[in-house]
């Protein structure tokens, strides 16, 4: 039986508008080569400086994995010759990193686990390159775009775990607001480091694995991994420390050329970039970008709202819809009720629509009251469907839309018995029926009395006065 | 300083040395190194590491799009080779 050990680098795109360390602007998909200048294409002579929203995210990011942070953060060049960095150099942090030694509680199944950080490190990305048969194309668009490291320890046993905490992670920085978390995309990435040993001998020799472009490559990867090193391992053959590439078109990690060199990257400080200082205000300013984390923020929607773990979790997975939760309850929806639209009708028309909650013309407010006009007996749930479809395409209140369409429901038992007695005359054998005591004849004559109303008849009056009318 | 030693960082640094040069570099570099070892001998416990001498303050640039005097076609004028817009260079893969 062997144990496996995992570690992740992710590296995340800073949410700033513009690059570590100059001015242009941090975007993505522009024209090739349109966001550069002197600094960021690496001319001689230029200064860098350092981008204060981009070391305020990297500290807010560092605070909410509960690192040490830095009193003296410091930068250094971490050389390497590949032309993907016009500069021969990436600026990176190697002696006193943002921050360190913290930890993330994720949940994975039913048990909440801790993962420690190593650290977390602010550098620069370099730019894009495509090859093309014997020649390569630079852009460096992106070379310069603030770039946040987390490095964890090896925390984690198995792919799964691994899957678990990169959703939890993008979670987090989608709530903190420091990236958008997309991973297709590249505004995060995931290098991931596994490996094994007999139990109780403790860490192995690391593999590392690259080419990680979404969590579920990094679960089939890392366990194909732990499965390729016990094989090797029962066979007696050494594993050797090595960087692999996941091929996800034949589902298997593969060794990538052997470079002669081990890497040496010779750090040495960034005599361009003074050591940064937080001052007491910069780091009141970070305590205020920590919001309530999500893990937090889930088990408070279990407790004081009495959600269930997977209702929690449906409702906590966006910042925006949570606080359009609690929006909604708060305004007196009941929050099972409020669960139930979001997760149904609500998340049918955002579908359908292609819409976030965010973008849709959906408030909380007008959920709020959507719920009360039911509860209220002013319309019935099926007329609540209508008015929501409506409220999604005309950005109305429920109550005009109610009003316009004339949507309201019918509860005065004296309008409501002038359709009763239309059915009545109109099926006069079931009536029979029904007096004869087949009661399951009632459904039928209760369907064609809301069918007469157009549907705005109150079920429950419906009943009453059928009753009544019928039976006596 | 040992030769291998100087082969490594001529290597890491990219450069090509021929023996002439190797040895000439040689000699210099061991002299630097001899100066650096004096440095080393001084006791420095408990001091800060200095690595900017004049800067005492933080130096940071607001998240705002700048303009600069060189613009993005004047940079890529400076490249050997282009395709559209990219930087065209042999393949390095
Ligand atoms: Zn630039």
């Amino acid at each position: 039986m062997y144990q496996s050990f995992i570690g992740l680098e992710i590296h995340i795109h800073l949410a700033a508008e513009t690059k570590a360390f100059c001015g242009c602007k941090a975007n993505f998909g522009d024209e090739e080569n349109t966001n550069v200048c002197p600094v960021c294409m690496g001319f001689p002579g230029v200064l860098p400086t350092l981008n204060e929203k981009a070391i305020q995210m990297s500290y807010v990011v560092a605070r909410a994995l509960n690192c040490k942070l830095s009193p003296n953060t410091k930068f250094e060049r971490k050389n390497y010759f590949y032309p993907d960095m016009p500069k021969n150099y990436q600026i990176s942090q190697f002696a006193e990193p943002v921050g360190r030694d913290g930890y993330i509680d994720i949940e994975i199944g039913d048990s909440i686990k801790r993962v420690r950080i190593h650290d977390v490190h602010f550098e620069e990305d370099a730019g894009k390159m495509i090859h093309a048969g014997d020649m390569s194309l630079l852009d460096y668009n992106r070379a310069g775009y603030p770039l946040l490291e987390i490095v964890t320890e090896p925390d984690l046993v198995i792919g799964e775990d691994a899957e678990a905490f990169l959703k939890s992670f993008q979670r987090l920085v989608r709530y903190l607001g420091v990236c958008d978390g997309n991973m297709e995309e590249g505004s995060m990435r995931c290098d991931a480091n596994v490996s094994i040993n007999p139990v109780g001998v403790g860490l192995g020799e690391k593999v590392e694995i690259k080419n990680l472009n979404s969590s579920r490559f990094v679960r089939k990867a890392l366990n194909y991994e732990i499965e390729r090193q016990s094989g090797l391992m029962d066979n007696g053959t050494k594993i050797i420390q090595e960087t692999r590439l996941w091929n996800e078109n034949r589902d298997q990690t593969e060794g990538m050329r052997k470079k002669e060199d081990a890497n040496d990257y010779r750090y040495f400080p960034e005599p361009d970039l003074p050591p940064f200082r937080p001052s007491d205000e910069f780091m009141k300013e970070v305590e205020e970008g920590i919001c309530e984390l999500p893990l937090v923020r889930k088990q408070r929607l279990m407790t004081s709202y009495g959600l269930g773990s997977d209702q929690a979790e449906y409702i906590h997975d966006e910042k925006f819809m949570a606080d359009f939760f609690e929006k909604a309850v708060f305004l007196g929806a009941d929050a099972v009720q409020v669960y139930s639209w979001l997760s149904s009708d609500v998340k049918k028309l955002l579908n359908r629509n292609s819409q976030s909650l965010e973008d849709s013309n959906l408030s909380a407010e007008r959920l709020a009251r959507l719920i009360s006009m039911i509860e209220d007996g002013q319309i019935s749930g099926k007329i609540a469907k209508r008015v929501l479809d409506h409220i999604f395409d005309e950005d109305k209140d429920p109550d005009v839309i109610c009003d316009e369409q004339g949507l309201v429901q019918i509860s005065d038992p004296a309008a409501i018995a002038k359709f009763v007695d239309e059915v009545m005359a109109a099926n006069e054998a079931v009536v029979e029926a029904v007096r004869g005591g087949d009661q399951r004849q009632m459904g039928f004559l209760v369907g064609q009395i809301m069918k007469v109303s157009g549907g705005k008849a109150a079920p429950a009056v419906v009943q009453s006065v059928l009753k009544e009318k019928v039976l006596g | 300083m040992e030769k291998s030693d100087l082969t490594v960082t001529a290597t890491l640094a990219s450069l090509v040395l021929d023996e002439a040069e190797t040895q000439k570099l040689g000699d210099e570099v061991s002299r630097m190194l001899s100066y650096f070892e004096k440095m080393s001998e001084i006791d420095v416990d408990g001091l800060e590491p200095t690595t900017h001498a004049l800067q005492k303050e933080n130096r940071l640039r607001p998240d705002r799009g700048l303009s600069n005097e060189a613009q993005p076609d004047e940079l890529l004028e400076c490249a050997p080779d282009l395709e559209d817009r990219f930087i065209l260079i042999p393949n390095v893969l």
